[in-house]
């Protein structure tokens, strides 16, 4: 599980490779912390890569986008596939997140 | 009241009509065939009065006629001797006395001479002879103005006939004086004169005995000129003619026969008095020349008398008999009400325990084979009660990938037994639904049942739970018949000792545990099987119950089937003595039946500790099932989604932080089903027994746990969770 944030076009940008699962968790969760700090810029959940996620990455997603609504900023998620979007479907997320 | 209902509804009763109708019939056949008997009987006895009559009137005939002939014949012979007297005046009275001493029958006699006959003599001269009262024969002179003879009527008629001639009955007031009746003959001189009239007198007491009340009937006899001379009635004599007879019927019948007797003729003729009462008379002249005629009348009434009074008799005899009858029958259609009722509340109760049977019967589980779209376990079973409803019952129902099953006997037979199955059989399902370790169950059936067992009954009871997976059976043996395995050998299953259940609350029954290997038959029965008895109470025995088990097929079917024959072989014509019962339980075990396809992910497992950093093995795992049966990528990554959520919720709460464990995860494949079993021996701990989270909330307000379980129940079909041996077991069932 690799996860890369960048900033492009004044928005902070992850980019997920991989699965996203219970084991690999703790460590996205540090890799994610950058993401507190969005005062003023939206936020991409870049999940092109992403192979697998489960509750423990789905905890992850909720707890960025609690932090960026404290601060004003949207999170959008972008490029899921299917089963991952039924995933969220299932868990009532997809009610919560931006998605481009 | 309540009597006359009783009896109106006896009357009205089909029964009672019928046979009353019956009995209406016989009465009107008997009293028909009285009368035709009674119509039969009067022409008998008419005709037997008929003859009778005749033959009456033929005896006084020939006795009237014996004593006039006498007199006749007596007076004839005497002729020449009496015409010599005429001559020789002083020899009459010889001759006279002679007459009456020779002929008893004339009581007197004379010789009336013609006026002035002899000169000497006087006008009147009537020398007479006869009897004083002793009985002495005396003579004397009886002619004499005051008896002036020549004014007789029988002196006048002799002298016109000329010839010898009977009398009209008269008083002989100067001679016999008494009533009589009198032979007259001429007399004459040596010359050829008529020298007087010899009269002999019969008395008609004499008669008037023949005539005597004989019997009821009136017989009389009159003269030719009507006067009755006899009849019973003696005071009527002379005093009555036959017109005196008319008056006293009202029919003209009377005064022809009265002309019929005058005129000298015989027959007979019905007659009715004035009081309406009918009466035959009898008529026939009596021979000879007095001119007399001789009737008897039978009253009616008396004539039947006899038959009638026997009629009476009968037809009293009759009423009663019919009385006594109708008693009876009203007995017998009281009894046969009683009967028929009994009969009824026979057939009520009999309809109630067919009805019984059926509610029994339908209690257990009667399609077989019980599970056709498993492979794990085919069944066959049987129940056959000695009566409508039995103690015997059997039970199997599949939970949570296990089969309960129970085979029970009740003691005792019909209606209390079957009340007591009916409640062990509800008690079996209703523990064996949260309980799952037999012993258990039976302790906890044993606590229930002992506590209400006031009639002290009880059940022997076998329970067993198979894990249609590994084919482990845990069982517990309440005191029944130990069952049989059939596999490799055919066996006994070993069994401890345990007392019956409703015996003894608080009993700690025992568990038991063997492994059925697939293929392996169990057979349970009950001693209906065992103690079959045949005609001469020989039993079936459980060595021929082996014999035979070894020698059956080889599925449930064919042993339950080949046993029920065998034992009705065996029996034969015996009356059932017992409840029969069998269930045979046969397990395949699904693994070995997909052995060739093992590559396809069935029967694999992997124990990993509580760490949530073995997740990827996890992953790993379920992977190689998935593909092994074949999954496409989204339904494997659904099952991974699952079990990575199942697993990880068991690492994180089954073991107490910091402690170290194992979590067997075992996964198969049945038909149509892949199986997941997490097994920990952790703390208990329910996963399901969590809710779902509000995913309606908005992200602030969104807890962060418990999104993972409810994954697992949106991703499969069927998740359990049970706490069995110290272990949380987790199964997750996904339909593939």
């Amino acid at each position: 599980m690799n996860t890369k944030i960048t900033e492009q076009n004044n928005e902070l940008v992850a980019q997920f490779e991989g699965r996203l699962d219970t084991a690999a968790a703790p460590q996205t969760e540090k890799e994610l912390a950058p993401l507190a700090d969005c005062a003023g810029k939206n936020i991409v959940l870049d999940c092109n890569a992403l192979e697998y996620i489960s509750s423990s990455g789905l905890r992850l997603f909720l707890g960025v986008l609690k932090g960026a609504k404290a601060k004003g900023s949207h999170v959008y998620i972008t490029g899921m596939n299917d089963d991952i979007r039924n995933v969220f479907n299932m868990t009532g997320l997809t009610n919560l997140f931006e998605f481009r | 009241m309540k009597e006359r209902n009783k009896f109106s509804k006896w009357f009205r009763s089909l029964q009672t009509r019928s046979s009353l109708a019956l009995l209406i019939t016989a009465a009107i056949f008997v009293q028909l065939s009285g009368a035709i008997q009674y119509f039969y009987a009067r022409n008998g006895i008419r005709k037997a009065v008929q003859q009778q009559a005749r033959t009456e009137i033929q005896v006084r005939n020939l006795e009237i006629q014996n004593v006039v002939t006498n007199v006749e014949t007596a007076v004839n012979n005497m002729q020449l001797i009496l015409n010599w007297s005429v001559d020789n005046p002083e020899g009459i009275y010889g001759v006279l006395e002679t007459i009456i001493r020779t002929n008893p029958t004339i009581t007197g006699c004379a010789i009336a001479f013609e006026p002035g006959y002899y000169p000497d003599k006087g006008r009147w001269f009537e020398p007479f002879a006869g009897r004083d009262e002793n009985g002495n024969i005396v003579h004397r002179q009886i002619g004499s103005q005051e008896h002036d003879y020549f004014n007789a009527e029988w002196y006048k008629v002799s002298r016109e006939t000329d010839s010898a001639s009977w009398t009209e009955p008269y008083f002989d007031d100067a001679g016999s004086k008494a009533l009589v009746c009198s032979y007259t003959m001429p007399v004459y001189d040596s010359k050829g004169r008529r020298a007087g009239t010899f009269c002999s007198d019969v008395s008609l007491d004499f008669i008037i005995d023949l005539f005597g009340a004989k019997n009821s009937a009136y017989t009389y006899l009159a003269s030719r000129t009507g006067h009755l001379i006899a009849s019973p009635d003696k005071t009527s004599v002379m005093n009555a003619t036959l017109d005196d007879v008319a008056n006293y019927f009202n029919d003209s019948m009377i005064d022809r026969v009265n002309a019929a007797m005058l005129a000298g003729d015989s027959g007979d003729a019905e007659l009715h008095s004035k009081d309406g009462e009918k009466s035959y008379i009898f008529y026939a002249p009596v021979e000879g020349n007095t001119g007399w005629s001789m009737a008897i009348i039978y009253p009616d009434k008396e004539i039947y008398q006899g038959v009638r009074s026997v009629g009476r008799i009968l037809l009293i005899l009759t009423l009663v008999g019919f009385g006594f009858l109708i008693y009876i029958m009203w007995r017998t259609v009281r009894g046969f009400k009683k009967l028929q009722a009994v009969n009824a509340e026979k057939e009520r109760i009999g309809g109630e325990l067919r009805i019984a049977s059926g509610i029994q019967m339908g209690m257990l589980p009667k399609t077989f084979p019980p599970y056709p779209d498993r492979d794990e376990v085919t069944m066959a079973g049987t129940l056959v009660p000695a009566k409508e409803v039995g103690g015997d019952l059997y039970d199997f129902y599949i939970r949570d990938e296990k089969l309960f099953f129970c085979v029970g006997d009740v003691s005792g037979k019909g209606v209390p037994a079957s009340l007591v199955m009916a409640v062990t059989r509800s008690l079996f399902r209703t523990v064996s639904s949260h309980e799952d370790s037999p012993e258990r169950v039976m302790k906890q059936m044993n606590n229930a049942m002992s506590e209400m067992n006031e009639s002290s009954m009880f059940v022997t009871l076998f329970i067993g739970v198979l894990d249609l997976h590994t084919g482990r059976v845990l069982y517990c043996n309440a005191g029944h018949n130990p069952p049989v395995l059939i596999g490799k050998e055919t066996r006994f299953i070993e069994q401890d000792s345990n007392i019956p259940v409703g015996l003894m609350p608080a009993w700690d029954y025992t568990l038991q545990d063997g492994q059925m290997e697939s293929g392996d038959l169990l057979f349970l029965y009950t001693d209906g099987l065992t103690e079959a008895e045949n005609t001469v109470h020989g039993q079936f025995g459980e060595e021929r119950m082996m014999e035979r088990l070894r020698s059956l097929g080889h599925t449930p079917h064919a042993v339950v089937d080949g046993m029920t024959e065998a034992v009705h072989t065996f029996v034969a014509d015996a009356e059932p003595s017992d409840d029969l019962t069998m269930l045979a339980i046969q397990f395949v075990h699904p693994i070995e039946e997909n052995e060739g396809r093992k590559s396809e992910g069935g029967g694999r497992s992997i124990t990993l500790q509580n760490d949530v950093q073995q997740v990827p093995q996890l992953a790993a795992f379920v992977e190689e099932v998935a593909e092994g049966v074949g999954l496409n990528p989204s339904t494997a990554m659904s099952l991974n989604l699952a079990m990575e959520e199942a697993v990880v919720n068991v690492m994180n709460y089954a073991y107490p932080a910091g402690t170290q464990g194992d979590i067997d995860i075992t996964a198969c494949k049945t038909k149509g089903m892949l199986t997941f079993t997490i097994t920990d021996s952790g703390t208990p701990f329910d996963p399901t027994a969590k809710s779902d989270p509000d995913i309606t909330l908005a992200a602030e307000d969104r807890p962060i746990g418990g999104l993972g379980i409810m994954l697992v129940r949106q991703l499969m079909d069927e998740v359990l969770y049970e706490r069995k041996d110290n272990q949380n077991i987790l199964t997750l069932k996904k339909k593939i």
